[in-house]
């Protein structure tokens, strides 16, 4: 029985994959590489090569993507480095303002810099009436520093932990061989952070390239890929689908690329220490001290800065969309008129993507994990996919093939979850295989040689143990599922539009007040998640990668 | 017929690797029968086929007059204490221990009883109403061999119960675990590689290499009658010299392929020697002074020679290179023929 039911369990998930992957990329392909009569044809491909909009949108996605990859690695790794070895007072409000960092969607960012650095924006109006000139914030260095302050917790997370697991005899042994500091930092400590460098760096990369609403908001002009696929798509008059695609087709190649090439680059530097030396954090004094403080304080702060903006902003008194001296619940209270369904409309996706991937993930990832074999390996393997396809690409798939019978999906509530499903699924399953991994199967054998039959051996003894692992996957899809732009921004109607998607048209629109009010709302049940999932498995910052 | 007999049992993993290989042995009721040998070699597989957790190509296995090959793991009736202690870390330590009770619905009363008794057997009585992760690894063993006992299962198996351990701890939970089996005469079955620990807790060891058995026996049959090469060397430490040592020892050859002897049959020479004692001269390479006894490793020329020096004086001293002269008698040299297998006699 028993068998037969992890069989069902493997034919479910492939015909999953088949739905929300292989068909939606398979139309995707096929769109790309037809004509209007439906043959086949190079001639997208040949006409993006040749456009010269469509080649700078691709050189400026690599400017981005690196930029992002550059300022995430300098401000993660500096802030991991003082962290990780240097005393700093209330160590735990920092990693706090970097988690907050990491989970305010992206826009938001976006949104706080124009407030305080656009055109008219709070701080570059004070400066000019001081006399101080700086441009505004638009175009390619706005976009860098919204990505650098964005997803420098990548980096940051996943360093802080490879030099913190760091067995400090290497160090030691490498001063008593005669190295100074300086030698020592680049040939031992170095090298063997280098795959948590890399692979965190590898994570803003990945999310500056797929990352649509900041170039949207703050580029103004400097187009990229995911907004010349999201333009060409959404064009009221002659939207280009099949150019769409093919955008997509090359964003998803480029996106892979860069994951083949980071494993590649880090396939032999995997170092298991053991911990026997902890390292411990100097306490530094005088000048040190401060630098150090003030360097950990900035980058948190500036950081966390946006989810701030929102707060203060939401609570602005407002009229429409202008601002008014004061403070009021105006922008609230609109929200609570005008745009409650927004709110339920979030709240009822998020809940129902949620169910799916907790079901749906454990159960896979408990295959994965447990039943070694060909097929499952093969089905981890496809579940990367998911994992590198950009929002925008995943949103115009959805479209692509679910727009015509049988399964004229499009304009549902259905297809925004299920979009969001597929995008989540991936993480919920290797979270739900690894913390089937940490319970000994011996548990389990337990039980049974005291009497339980297997089914009944893993209700009690495995699900129990998994359980909150579970519970905190679920809150931390929940998290992503809320604030989920770019796919429901091309899948939304009017009736299915959710909180992020009425953020992005509100900023459009410079309605701040309602934009910020929404964010704050989307903060507080962002946070309040992250809470559960901490309180219920330990806080592991780095479980929000 | 043995209370539990398995019959040329042998498993095959995927392509040509063997991990058991045609092993049959029976043990009695109340027996501590012990598998011993190196990572490999067989014994947890074996083990795990006895508890059901592992399928065996071929063999059959019996417990108590009824085969068990159709038996599915959870009917057995077979108690398990497992190398990482599978302590149910979510359940407090009574709990863990009535886990087995439980699915066997023993009334409630009873249950308490026996899980109380239970605890007290292994001295936890204490920690009754403690989570597991407080406990210390000694303690959490504990806890998995009164879970294993209080099912009064029909036999005890044990995976390396004692590896995760410190060495003195090792020492005193062996201690119990022997006290226990015995006070409520249980047949058990008991898996290590340490050789010390298999001659101190066992009623008879099998000795495993390669999938196949080696050799079964008490403890004293394993150590100073070892039928094969293996066990001579894999329990307790043996000086191996080969065929050519024959004329420096004064014996023949012709069937022998190594020669083996124990370094605490060995002495110096100190004149007063038995009429059968052989005589070699030698230099010492090494001297290693371990309290109780100290070990000379001497070069002679018949090959490197260990010798145990019981109670050695503190004063005495060993030079590398000075000259020593070793004796033994020729009744304690083992010999073997090229197969591995131990010679009668000196093999002539």
């Amino acid at each position: 029985m028993r068998v037969s039911f992890w069989t069902l369990v493997s034919i479910f998930a492939w015909l999953i994959l088949i739905a929300l992957l292989v068909v939606p990329l398979g139309s995707v392909l096929l769109s790309s590489v037809q004509d209007q009569a439906g043959s086949f044809t190079l001639a997208n491909y040949a006409r993006f090569i040749e456009t010269p909009r469509f080649r700078t949108a691709f050189l400026n996605t690599l400017i981005i993507g690196f930029g992002g990859l550059a300022g995430s690695l300098l401000l993660g790794s500096a802030m991991a480095f003082c962290m990780a070895r240097i005393e700093i007072r209330g160590s735990r409000i920092v990693s706090l303002l970097a988690i907050l960092a990491l989970v305010s969607p992206p826009f938001i960012g976006a949104y706080s810099w124009i407030v305080l650095f656009g055109s008219g924006g709070l701080v570059r109006q004070t400066l000019m009436s001081w006399g101080i000139f700086i441009p505004p914030i638009f175009g390619l260095w706005g976009i860098l520093i919204v990505f650098s302050f964005k997803f420098y917790p990548y980096v940051y997370l996943l360093a802080s932990g490879a030099l913190a697991n760091i067995n400090r005899s290497l160090e030691e042994a490498a001063e008593s061989l005669g190295l100074t500091p300086f030698q020592r930092v680049m040939k031992i400590s170095f090298p063997l952070v280098l795959p948590a460098l890399s692979a965190g760096g590898l994570l803003a990369l990945i999310h500056s390239i797929a990352d649509f609403g900041t170039p949207r908001l703050i580029g103004r002009g400097f187009n990229v890929l995911a907004t010349e696929a999201y333009t060409l798509y959404s064009a009221e008059v002659g939207s280009n689908l099949s150019m769409a695609t093919t955008i997509s087709i090359v964003l998803i190649l480029l996106s892979m690329f860069f994951v083949f090439a980071q494993r590649y680059m880090s396939r032999r530097n995997v170092y298991h220490g053991n911990l026997i030396n902890k390292p411990v954090k100097k306490k530094l004094t005088g000048f040190p001290n401060i630098a150090a403080h003030v360097v950990v304080y900035g980058i948190a702060l500036i950081g966390a800065m946006p989810a701030f903006i929102a707060a203060i902003y939401s609570v602005r008194r407002t009229s429409g969309p202008v601002f008014h001296p004061g403070f009021g619940l105006d922008s609230y209270r609109r929200i609570l008129y005008n745009l409650a369904d927004v709110v339920q409309n979030s709240l009822t996706f998020s809940f129902a993507t949620v169910a799916l991937i907790v079901t749906i993930g454990t159960l896979i990832g408990c295959l994965v994990a447990r039943k070694m074999s060909v097929n499952n390996s093969l089905l981890d393997a496809t579940l990367m996919v998911p994992y590198v396809m950009p929002g925008i690409v995943v949103g115009i798939a959805f479209v692509a093939a679910f727009n015509s019978p049988p399964l004229a999906l499009t304009g549902t509530a259905a297809v925004i979850i299920l979009s969001i499903f597929i995008r989540r699924l991936p993480y919920s399953v290797r979270s739900s295989a690894s913390a089937l991994r940490q319970v000994s199967p011996s548990m389990e054998e337990a039980a049974i040689s005291l009497g339980y039959s297997p089914s009944r051996a893993f209700m009690k003894v495995t699900v129990p143990l998994i359980l909150p692992g579970i519970i905190a996957g679920g809150m931390l899809s929940f998290v992503t599922a809320i604030n989920e732009l770019s796919s429901s921004l091309v899948l939304y109607v009017g009736s299915t539009a959710t909180m992020p998607v009425r953020i992005y048209i509100a900023i459009n629109d410079g309605d701040y007040g309602t934009a910020a009010a929404l964010s704050t709302v989307l903060l507080v049940l962002s946070s309040t998640a992250i809470y559960i999932a901490f309180r219920l498995m330990g806080r592991d910052e780095r479980a929000l990668l | 017929m043995s209370y539990l007999t398995v019959k040329d049992a042998s498993k095959q993993f995927g392509g040509s690797v063997r991990a058991l290989d045609g092993v049959s042995f029976a043990v009695e009721r109340n027996e501590f029968f012990t598998l011993l040998g190196p990572s490999g070699c067989g014994k947890t597989t074996l083990l795990r086929s006895i508890a059901g957790f592992a399928d065996l190509t071929a063999g059959s296995i019996s417990l108590a007059g009824a085969a068990l090959d159709a038996v599915p793991s959870h009917k057995r009736d077979i108690g398990m204490v497992f190398q990482d202690y599978a302590v149910f870390p979510h359940l407090t330590v009574a709990e863990n221990v009535a886990f087995g009770l439980k699915a066997r619905k023993v009334p409630a009363t009873e249950t308490a009883t026996r899980v109380a008794e239970a605890l007290n057997t292994v001295r936890l009585g204490a920690m009754a109403a403690r989570l597991p992760a407080a406990l210390s690894g000694g303690q959490q063993q504990r806890i998995g061999l009164a879970r294993a006992m209080v099912i009064r299962p029909k036999l005890l198996l044990m995976d390396e119960p004692l590896s995760n351990l410190d060495a003195k701890l090792r020492i005193d939970l062996r201690d119990e675990i022997r006290d226990i089996q015995k006070s409520i005469g249980i047949a058990a079955i008991y898996v290590t590689h340490d050789q010390e620990e298999a001659l101190a807790i066992s009623d008879r060891i099998c000795v495993m290499n390669a999938g196949r058995i080696e050799q079964i026996g008490t403890p004293q049959e394993i150590y100073a009658d070892p039928r094969t090469i293996f066990v001579a060397s894999f329990v307790g430490t043996m000086n191996i010299l080969p065929q050519e040592a024959a004329s420096h020892l004064g014996l023949e050859s012709s069937r022998v392929h190594q020669w083996a002897i124990r370094p605490e049959h060995i002495q110096l020479d100190q004149g007063n020697l038995a009429p059968d004692s052989v005589r070699l001269a030698g230099r010492v390479e090494k001297y290693t002074y371990l309290g109780r006894e100290a070990h000379v490793m001497a070069q002679t020329p018949a090959g490197k020679i260990v010798v145990q020096l019981a109670d050695p004086a503190p004063s005495l001293r060993m030079e590398p290179g000075s000259a020593i002269s070793l004796a033994f008698r020729r009744q304690d040299i083992l010999s073997f023929d090229s197969k591995g297998v131990r010679l009668e006699g000196r093999g002539n």
